[in-house]
């Protein structure tokens, strides 16, 4: 089977549901989740068993199977899966702040939409062709438009929405600038045809430095790298939780994606050097800027949110290094890093969403006594922030190693000082979500804490990933030879 | 003096209109309705809406959703153009291009009768 069809299945899928739910008007729309959670595993198991990537490449050069599409197409369809579990999570918080009779408040197209997503990620993962890389990216950015003002009762997932539009408009233009300059500059809009008239590139260098520049400002929007991060805490904070643990995976990973596809032809090129500078400037502040915000924050999703931008600012790192080090490759640690950065996050937006229905409330203050309202949950938690942290044994360890052992190996010492600065901060703001659970005393009359034995499973699940990976990551190190 | 005596016809010409549009301005003005003012004559001619009124006008949701389905269907429009001129060409190496189109216009169907079912066009609900 061509890798191709896979998205080919899941945009029929989510098609074939949003039929289910405009003609079976008295349908229970949890079932639509439950059949995409199954449609979805079922495209998984097609992914690991059944692609043909040795197939010649098909769809005129547009399309690759490489290790990297593969794994990044996986990366999609398990946080898809994950998102549609916790959606179904949250659907009573999503319905109260929606019109309309109950059952018919919209919940069928917010089961939908987070598979439109996944197929748009799993084009992008895909895609050698500037037209095609940007269909992608716009398929995904204007699905995350509508989710994210999903809340129409709700003023602060209204304002989310709104910042997520202007600004995400802002950044594609900036991007689709770029691409238009590289286009000019090499008439090709074929990534291996570009690369090959970069490589001879004999003319002035200022053209390429000012597309490379365009080209950063509009990913960086999309990555969250400092200074481009100013949308992602209030619209992290917004967004319905699900959708939050969507942006804060698949959009992250899907912009670097992107990222690794244009910096390919680029770092080819003359301008090399301004390349990697720029990207270590990036990751430098991103680092600096995502943990030390982090540390006053008060809201969960809000730390969440910060902890996002230092985790994009370790991942920048990596791409900074430009050079294998100690047999790891730049573009491997970041997949690597992006893998285990969904556990670790889908297992801490889990316990979120839980919470969240049962008080109320985003704060941290919610969290208090969580381990004796539930161990279970605290525990999840302990071990989602420990892994975020970076604390050996768990599965965050090595995505956060790789990267230091990279930029060492680059021999570029400041960075790695910030790096290393910064991974000390993140101790502290991830340890006092802990300190929440088992120091404080929990509210009284606090209300029970009820899930679906779903969740629980996935919950589970994630927990030993966490765990697995952290003790033994070879199902992933096979990305990361150079 | 003989380039000037080219332009007798030019000088003829717009004596002509100015003369014909004065009668035809003056008559109507002597004669029929044109020349009696009324508060409505008077007042700002804005394209037949009223001058006067609230600067921010509420328009129903409606009015947004029907456009923003008429821009969404109208692209498929405009992307037919390109397709269907080289189509011929295209479809003689094989049959890809036809059934990109039909998957193409196969998702925008299911948009199409979606929006019908969750009553998107009905206007009195």
């Amino acid at each position: 089977m061509p890798a191709y069809f896979l998205e080919i299945a899941i945009v029929l899928l989510g098609l074939g549901l949003l039929m289910v739910d405009a003609f079976a008007t008295t349908l229970d729309r949890r079932l639509l989740g439950h059949l995409g959670i199954a449609g979805v595993a079922a495209v998984l198991a097609g992914l690991v068993f059944g692609v043909d990537s040795s197939a010649s490449e098909p769809l005129w050069g547009f399309y690759a199977t490489d290790t990297a599409a593969l794994f990044y197409k996986g990366l999609a369809l398990v946080c898809t899966l994950l998102v549609l579990v916790l959606a179904l999570e949250y659907a009573p918080v999503l319905e109260s702040y929606r019109d309309g009779r109950p059952g018919r408040r919209g919940l069928g197209e917010f089961l939908c939409l987070p598979l439109f997503l996944c197929a748009g990620l799993m084009w992008m993962a895909s895609m050698t062709d500037l037209l095609g890389l940007f269909v992608a990216l716009e398929t995904v950015t204007i699905t995350f438009y509508v989710v994210v003002a999903y809340m129409r009762r709700n003023l602060g997932s209204l304002e989310a929405g709104v910042k997520y539009l202007i600004l995400g408009a802002l950044s594609t233009g900036f991007l689709l600038y770029g691409l238009a300059w590289l286009f000019g500059l090499t008439g090709q809009t074929n990534l291996a045809a570009i690369q090959t008239v970069l490589v001879d590139w004999k003319g002035d260098t200022t053209p390429l430095l000012f597309t490379m520049a365009l080209l950063m400002v509009g990913l960086s929007f999309k990555v969250g790298a400092a200074p481009f991060q100013f949308w992602i805490p209030d619209v992290y904070q917004g967004a319905p939780t699900p959708i939050t643990a969507f942006l804060s995976v698949g959009s992250k990973a899907a912009g670097f994606i992107v990222l690794i596809r244009l910096l390919e032809p680029l770092l080819a090129s003359p301008i090399r050097h301004a390349v990697l500078l720029m990207l270590g400037v990036l990751a430098g502040a991103t680092l600096i800027v995502g943990n030390l915000a982090a540390i006053s924050q008060s809201n969960f999703k809000r730390l969440l949110a910060y902890s996002s931008i230092a985790h994009a600012g370790f991942l920048l790192m990596a791409l900074a290094a430009g050079q294998p080090a100690g047999g790891v490759s730049p573009n491997g640690v970041v997949a690597l890093y992006l893998g285990t950065y969904l556990v670790m996050t889908m297992l801490a937006f889990a316990v979120l969403v839980i919470v969240r229905k049962a008080g109320g409330s985003d704060e941290l203050t919610a969290f208090n006594g969580l381990s004796q309202r539930s161990p279970f949950l605290a525990f999840a938690l302990v071990l989602a922030m420990a892994s975020l942290a970076g604390v050996p044994l768990t599965a965050g360890f090595f995505g956060k190693f790789f990267s230091l052992v990279l930029i060492a190996g680059a021999g570029q010492w400041a960075l790695l000082t910030v790096a290393v600065v910064a991974a000390a901060c993140g101790f502290y703001y991830y340890f006092k979500v802990i300190r929440c659970m088992y120091w404080n005393d929990p509210v009284s009359e606090a209300p029970p804490l009820v899930f679906s034995q779903l969740t629980r499973v996935a919950i589970i699940l994630l927990c030993v990933a966490v765990v697995v990976l952290g003790v033994y990551p070879k199902p992933l190190t096979c990305l990361l030879a150079p | 003096m003989a380039e000037i005596d080219n332009y007798h016809a030019v000088l003829l010409q717009l004596l002509l209109v100015i003369g014909l549009a004065a009668t035809m301005l003056g008559l109507s003005v002597l004669v029929g309705r044109a020349g009696r003012r009324n508060a409505i004559k008077d007042s700002a001619y804005e394209c037949g809406m009223l001058p006067i009124g609230d600067s921010q006008p509420r328009f129903s949701v409606k009015f947004y959703l029907v456009a923003m389905l008429f821009v969404l269907f109208d692209i498929e429009v405009v992307f037919m153009y390109p397709w269907a001129v080289v189509f011929r060409d295209l479809v003689a190496q094989n049959a890809m291009v036809f059934w990109g189109m039909l998957s193409f216009v196969g998702i925008l169907t299911v948009a199409y009768v979606y929006a019908l079912k969750k009553g998107a066009l009905r206007w009195d609900n």
